[in-house]
């Protein structure tokens, strides 16, 4: 285990020295003057190495906070879209990053290797930042992004089976219950078979289930593929294939809020960093999520355009 | 028995080696197995049915494209080496050569997306990707026979099929085997990809074990998979053993 993050490490170091004068995948991020709530944040002096994982959202994410702080003053370091969790989790703790982006759920139950998860949100931050400040890493606070599993649905089939929460499920005939699940969301203890056991819904037989690749649930959902996909509840593709989400009624799946992480060398230096995220914590919610997402996913746009304009938008910044 | 003794040393070696290797490996696995701490993510997984269940269809989807690449790709090479024809080679080719360089793992959600899921689409993109080292290596060996041997075979009084299975194809053996097992090799490790879209297979494993950071799914997934490769590589060199001609080594 220590060998493996040893090469872990040295190989993303390698990666991040020859890797310095390049922009990143996300695209290239300008600085602007800070307004609004973030108007008096000064970070001169500090110098940030921003990481993110390697999906939309988490570049997006990403590329706002690499603005923030560069507009801040600091000396940032643009290290989003790194691919995996895990590789951005270990530049994290060996303080290769200063400060990500990250998930609750994601926190306690992948990396901290905890079975079972805590139904309540804010309980399950409190969990989670008590455990990962002994491995220097200090949590902001929840923020209303939840980014957990859900099941979605086309529409159409929604409004034709009268259909709109998981409790409506086990309403259902059997024909009718079809899904289209990824390899992860079924072998995990927040997945598939022990939340048809948590609504009642009777246990999917092989017929019933089809097995693929996560980015290929949300298409085969539209082309009726199957009557339920799974999904994370921030995707873009959601709204863009016109599809709907089903409320999680009895409170089955874990909590995916994001919060900002940021590096103990840094918070002790600069506890400011705070006051960058919370406005933006506060701000965000799953639909804003979804809807920047889908400007990536849908319309093509460059992360680090989505992220320059929403934070001009939401008046953090003023263009120079 | 004499078939054996006829092969290279080379091949006698991997014919009694490799299922050694095999099984080796396979015990080495099921002792860990029986042995390990599972957690609950890791039991949902490789609990003995599930890897049963993943192996037969692993194993289904490689026969099935085989016996469709070879059924396909063998007949079209003979065909492409027949005077006449000589002049599709080139486009053909070419067609089998996209079909290699193209990325599985795209050419199979971007089929399914139009096609639908399961297992019929995962065979025809498997087979679309091992099409080529048949084909080529039975072109290869088909253009690699003497030319005076055929003139020879027809002076004697043989038709065209005669020549062709009498001749051309006994001599190109040793070379079109050789393209079936890259093939079949090929469809082991790239079956692993239909795990993306409905068609099951050991894929799974791997994929759950780097998406739950699970060495243990992970290298089971691997490892079997690689076992599965050797074994199909030893069918065909045996295979190739068998059906080599004698008096032409």
């Amino acid at each position: 285990m220590r060998k493996l993050k040893a090469l872990t490490v040295s190989v993303l170091a390698t990666g991040l020295i020859t890797g310095c004068g390049l922009g990143t995948a996300g695209g290239y991020v300008r600085s602007g003057e800070l307004a609004g709530p973030v108007a008096d944040v000064n970070l001169e002096g500090a110098s940030i190495a921003v990481g993110s994982k390697d999906f939309t959202e988490q570049a997006i994410l990403g590329k706002m906070m690499v603005i923030l702080a560069q507009s801040a003053g600091a000396d940032t370091q643009d290290l989003t879209n790194v691919p995996g969790s895990q590789s951005v989790r270990q530049a994290m703790l060996q303080g290769i990053m200063d400060f990500q982006w990250e998930y609750t759920g994601t926190a306690w139950i992948t990396y901290l290797g905890n079975v079972d998860p805590i139904v309540d949100d804010q309980e399950q931050f409190d969990a989670v930042q008590d455990a990962d400040a002994e491995f220097g890493l200090h949590w902001v606070q929840p923020s209303a992004v939840n980014n957990t599993y859900a099941m979605m649905m086309t529409r159409e089939r929604s409004e034709e089976l009268g259909v709109t929460a998981m409790s409506d499920l086990a309403e259902l005939d059997e024909s009718d219950l079809t899904y289209c699940i990824a390899a992860e969301f079924a072998s995990r203890n927040d997945g598939f078979e022990p939340m048809l056991e948590h609504y009642d819904i009777p246990p999917a037989s092989p017929d019933q289930r089809r097995m693929m690749d996560q980015g290929a649930t949300f298409q085969a959902t539209a082309n009726g593929e199957c009557a339920f996909g799974q999904t994370t509840a921030t995707d873009g593709r959601i709204p863009a294939l016109d599809l709907v989400v089903l409320e999680d009624d009895l409170a089955y799946f874990p909590k995916y809020n994001l919060s900002g992480v940021i590096g103990e060398e840094l918070y002790e230096l600069y506890p400011q960093v705070e006051d960058l995220v919370i406005p933006l914590t506060e701000r965000l919610d799953n639909e804003t999520m979804a809807e920047l997402n889908a400007r990536v996913d849908v319309d093509g746009e460059e992360p680090g355009d989505v992220a320059w304009d929403f934070l001009v938008q939401e008046g953090y910044l003023i263009d120079e | 028995m004499n078939r054996l003794r006829n092969a290279t040393r080379e091949d006698r070696l991997l014919l009694i080696g490799l299922p050694i290797f095999v099984g080796l490996l396979l015990i080495g696995w099921a002792i860990w197995r029986s042995n390990a701490s599972l957690d609950e993510i890791e039991t949902r997984l490789l609990t003995w049915q599930n890897i049963g269940t993943l192996t037969w269809e692993h194993l289904l989807i490689v026969v099935v494209c085989a016996v469709l690449v070879v059924g396909t790709a063998v007949p079209v090479g003979i065909l492409l080496t027949r005077p006449g024809t000589r002049g599709a080679i080139g486009p053909v080719l070419g067609v089998a050569n996209a079909g290699q360089a193209a990325p599985v793992v795209g050419v199979i959600v971007l089929l399914a997306l139009l096609l639908g899921f399961g297992f019929w689409v995962a065979v025809l993109a498997l087979t679309l990707y091992a099409f080529l080292p048949v084909l080529a290596n039975t072109v290869t060996g088909l253009r690699g026979v003497e030319p005076s041997l055929i003139e020879a075979a027809r002076g004697m009084g043989m038709s065209g099929t005669q020549v062709l299975l009498r001749v051309e194809l006994p001599i190109a053996i040793p070379v079109i085997m050789t393209g079936v097992r890259t093939a079949l090799v090929l469809l082991v490790g790239a079956g692993a990809f239909a795990s993306f879209i409905d068609a099951g297979g050991l894929g799974l494993l791997i994929q759950t074990g780097i998406l739950m950071f699970r060495f243990s799914i992970l290298v089971s997934g691997a490892l079997l998979v690689a076992a599965l490769a050797l074994t199909v590589e030893w069918v065909g060199r045996l295979l190739e053993v068998i059906v080599k001609p004698g008096g032409l080594a």
